[in-house]
């Protein structure tokens, strides 16, 4: 059941971001990036590798997709390496909530806020590697600094509610508590 | 401190090298095999997605450009507020009907001046995720006859070139992407130069620069630029209006002179363009651009 539903909430945010939110018309450049607050939202309820796992679907599902501007596996990498490291820290250092225990709704933006800042930085990175010319330092400060604005302002209407379906479809009370090491279950 | 198994750092290790040979395959020129077959499969969702997405969104997308318009966004909602007493009445669907058919004419009569074989096509995404590139997704692709290096104009003029195509969809590189070139031609004086969307190191800032070849052409701010056309009509058709100069930066030592250019196309509202499917058989020069509105003009 779990793994359904996280699957077919992480392919909504696909959707609605490659057809609805890219088809707005904001005049100011990048708009929030659904997908990044899903993916986060679903590293934080589960295992480093599963994580890395949903991270690369869905990042490649968004290069698949058109527009066919980037090259085909920037995204995916990004997303991949993101949900790892937030999946990582989650378990081993409780980042994100005391204790280990179930997250705070703050941190849980927090954490969206700095992954996407992450995911930004990274996405231009590769850009500025492979050489493509958009990428300068006006504009990456720009997209980056926009990006992560709007993606941790709807965060509360996309992470929250992630979350909240994935710990109400835990199997147990303790499901959402991580250990060191979690056992690599969805 | 950060400890972790070795079959979940190998998962890592594993999705990693797949996407960095993903990057490596599709970033090198032409096309491939795998990543044209998954574009192909990631465009069989992505068509009829859009094409809901455009029938349910018409009505929304007003109010939204209504109020995004800024300051006169309280002007802009009592007017917002009548108009939409006013069509309430109409059907939805005539309404977006109407509209469309408002800018297909446009083009239409664009087409017909120039002398261009188009297809008509909507554009269904403006932005990217992380907003680098200026591209528009377009809901036709090769199976309408669209290939790769067309030119894609709408009713005012130049919008840019298809960069990608797949069976039903179609990317467009926009004129004001920083990666774009096209070779311009100054109205009536026959000069040439290029045009580059953003801005060029030591030019102004702008949407659109025109780097003129001759520094002695004589240019002024309201002077109209049309493409010279490339051999074959690929990737530019000539005779497209693509902009009207907006200030001239002399500078001292420079090899070419450059101009800031105000686009004729308005890129924030791209709805109906069409896709320049074959070229004229002559030159069409200056007559597809529209009259001289301005009695004060050059001409």
């Amino acid at each position: 059941m779990r793994p359904v539903v996280t699957l077919l909430m992480v392919a909504v945010a696909v959707l609605v971001q490659a057809t609805i939110v890219n088809r707005l018309p904001f005049d100011w450049g990048p708009g929030p990036d659904l997908v990044l607050a899903t993916v986060v939202a679903v590293a934080l309820t589960t295992s480093p590798a599963t994580a890395a796992g949903c991270g690369f679907a869905a990042g490649l599902a968004m290069d698949v997709l058109p527009p066919a501007e980037h090259p085909m596996g920037r995204y995916a990498l990004m997303l991949c390496v993101a949900a790892y490291v937030v999946s990582l820290l989650h378990a081993n250092t409780g980042l994100g909530g005391s204790g280990g225990g179930r997250l705070s709704r703050w941190a849980a933006l927090g954490v969206v806020a700095v992954a996407s800042l992450g995911v930004g930085l990274g996405y231009a990175f590769i850009g500025l590697v492979m050489g493509d010319a958009h990428v300068t330092v006006g504009a990456v400060a720009v997209n980056v600094g926009i990006g992560t604005l709007a993606t941790t302002l709807v965060a509360p209407l996309v992470t929250l509610p992630v979350l909240a379906v994935r710990s109400l479809l835990a199997e147990d009370d303790f499901a959402t508590i991580q250990g060191p090491i979690s056992a690599g279950r969805w | 401190m950060l400890s972790d198994t070795t079959r979940s750092r190998l998962v890592l290790a594993v999705l990693v090298a797949v996407a960095l040979v993903l990057l490596v395959v599709d970033a090198r020129p032409g096309s491939d095999p795998v990543t044209s077959i998954a574009r192909n499969g990631g465009e069989l969702v992505f068509a009829p997605t859009a094409a809901g997405v455009g029938l349910v969104s018409g009505p929304f997308t007003r109010v939204y450009e209504g109020l995004s318009a800024g300051p006169e966004a309280a002007d802009r909602i009592t007017e917002l507020e009548e108009a939409n007493a006013e069509l309430e009445s109409e059907l939805q669907a005539a309404r977006l009907d109407g509209h469309r058919a408002e800018k297909l004419d446009d083009m239409l009569h664009l087409s017909g001046r120039g002398a261009y074989e188009v297809v008509a096509a909507q554009a269904v995404t403006r932005t990217t995720a992380r907003g680098y590139a200026h591209t528009a997704t377009l809901d036709i692709g090769t199976d309408s006859g669209v290939e790769p290096d067309m030119t894609v104009v709408n009713g005012d003029g130049l919008v840019g070139r298809v960069t990608d195509a797949g069976p039903r969809t179609a990317t467009v590189k926009l004129a004001t992407d920083v990666n774009s070139s096209v070779g311009a031609r100054l109205e009536a004086s026959r000069k040439i130069g290029a045009i580059t969307g953003g801005s060029v190191p030591g030019g102004p800032d702008a949407d659109m620069t025109l780097e003129l070849f001759d520094m002695e052409a004589p240019i002024d701010q309201g002077d109209r630029v049309v493409t010279l056309g490339s051999l074959e009509g690929a990737p530019f058709v000539p005779g497209v209006p693509i902009g009207t100069v907006d200030e001239v930066q002399v500078a001292p030592g420079a090899l070419s002179r450059i101009a800031r250019i105000t686009p004729a196309v308005d890129f924030s509202a791209l709805d109906v363009v069409g896709v320049v499917v074959k070229g004229p058989a002559e030159d069409p020069r200056d007559s597809v651009l529209p009259p001289e509105s301005d009695p004060e003009g050059d001409q």
